[in-house]
């Protein structure tokens, strides 16, 4: 309301508009973020449910193979004796259910494996402190986004030792099923990916590299700024990277892109070991101007 | 791997079913399920290549393909099949079920069934028997094709013999 004084700032009424303005802008960006989480959320649940598909129809089968090679059994046993003609019918069931009992065991084990991958991403919704190992996070959103890779595309995990990060982990999980999904988005059906992660003086850096096409320099400087697409060379970020720019934010870290057209990108996230301060609110932090 | 995970019991006279996907949790299952249930003889493969090879010598029924895999996804597949053995009945059996690959899959490859993933083994085992006996009926149709056509070579030369003896 009170322009500096003395100065012949704005008119007070035109401030007003500004000010009403900026916070319908602010609301509306608010909006477009949660959207995207949202949308974010869909994608994550679409890749779960696909990856879910393999193990439970194997178990979905084996349970009718089961039940089928036990009414047979029965039928065998009814006269109560087993002559030379059942004996073949007999170890035809015995491999049948060798078979299936096996891979149920599989089955049960990748079921089990999907659902702890998911943990880190629903644990307190994001909002709780913990301390997290980068790579066991990285190597969740491999598995998370593990249908959205192309059929040719190599994933390499170049891990050093890094200590554990204090952070909100529901929160990093997203920050890196981001990079990653952006990462497979922009190699398409062939190419190479390759997570890296190093350690330094009060921080560790994790690096999200791909050969995909790579995004021209004009683009590169606006990348975090949400709402950015290159259509064609099938990198839709949206608002992927402004979400994810925050988050890093929030922890105290920054985020940088590198990129090189034809050769392709590299997403740097260095994150303190102990973040100064975590801002626990969805709000993000008010302009400093 | 360029020989099959492992070879059917041979039942003779009854068809051969091959199995490929790079899930082998898939193929044993399927395996289980079709030679306890069927009297065909199931090939299993976890890559599309090693099934080929063994394709071009070893004559099979019905191809059950996956849709994403390495090397070369299901409908490439199914299609290098269609050259090698056109009378083999060919099914995808996909977790991926998108229209556009669907369209695709049946527009290019001439695929006989569409399974989707978690399937069902009583729908399995009726696609896979109507697609032992279309490839078979094929086969046959094949060869009174060629005797029809050697018969008439013959009847054709025949004549011209005929035509010549009277002249």
């Amino acid at each position: 309301m009170s322009g500096p004084a003395g100065s012949p700032g704005p008119d007070p009424g035109e401030l007003e508009a500004l000010r009403a303005e900026n916070a319908r802008l602010r609301a509306a960006q608010a909006e477009l973020v949660s959207a995207a989480r949202v949308s974010s959320l869909g994608m994550v649940v679409a890749g779960i449910a696909h990856e879910l598909n393999t193990p439970l129809g194997a178990l979905r089968s084996n349970r009718h193979v089961l039940s089928r090679g036990l009414e047979r059994l029965q039928v065998i046993l009814e006269d109560e004796r087993v002559d030379e003609s059942e004996l073949g019918e007999l170890r035809r069931i015995v491999a049948a259910v060798n078979a299936v009992v096996a891979v149920d065991e599989d089955a049960l084990a990748r079921i089990t494996a999907i659902i702890v991958s998911l943990r880190g991403y629903t644990e307190g919704g994001g909002s709780a402190v913990e301390l997290l190992d980068v790579r066991a996070a990285l190597d969740s959103a491999i598995s998370l986004l593990a249908h959205e890779r192309g059929a040719q595309v190599t994933v390499t995990r170049d891990y050093a030792e890094v200590p554990s990060v204090e952070c909100l982990g529901g929160q990093l999980h997203q920050v890196f099923l981001n990079l990653l999904r952006n990462a497979f988005q922009a190699v398409g059906e062939r190419g190479a990916i390759t997570l890296r992660t190093r350690s330094a003086p009060a921080e560790i850096v994790v690096t999200v590299e791909d050969t995909g096409p790579g995004i021209p320099a004009a683009q590169l400087a606006r990348i975090f700024e949400g709402g950015f697409t290159t259509k064609g060379s099938r990198i839709a970020m949206g608002l992927g990277l402004l979400i994810t720019s925050r988050i890093v934010a929030r922890h105290g870290g920054r985020i940088e892109a590198q990129s090189q057209v034809g050769r392709g990108s590299a997403f740097i996230v260095h994150l303190p070991l102990a973040p100064v301060r975590l801002t626990l609110t969805e709000t993000p932090p008010a302009n400093p101007a | 791997m360029s020989e099959p995970l492992s070879t059917g019991r041979a039942r003779d006279g009854a068809g051969a079913i091959a199995v490929v996907d790079d899930e082998p949790m898939v193929t044993t299952a399927l395996k289980a399920f079709l030679e306890l249930e069927t009297p065909y003889r199931v090939l299993c493969f976890d890559a599309p290549g090693a099934a080929l090879e063994t394709l071009e010598r070893v004559p099979v029924q019905v191809v059950i393909a996956d849709f994403m895999m390495p090397e070369m996804d299901g409908i490439e597949f199914l299609r290098r099949v269609r050259d090698c053995c056109p009378f083999a009945t060919r099914i995808l059996l996909t977790g991926y079920a998108d229209k556009a690959n669907a369209i695709r899959a049946i527009n290019e490859v001439g695929l006989y069934y569409f399974l989707e993933k978690p399937w069902s083994n009583a729908q399995l085992e009726l696609i896979v028997r109507n697609g032992v006996e279309r490839s078979e009926l094929f086969t046959e149709l094949d060869a009174r094709v060629s005797a029809l056509e050697a018969a008439n070579r013959d009847l054709t030369q025949l004549r011209q013999r005929l035509i010549r003896a009277f002249l």
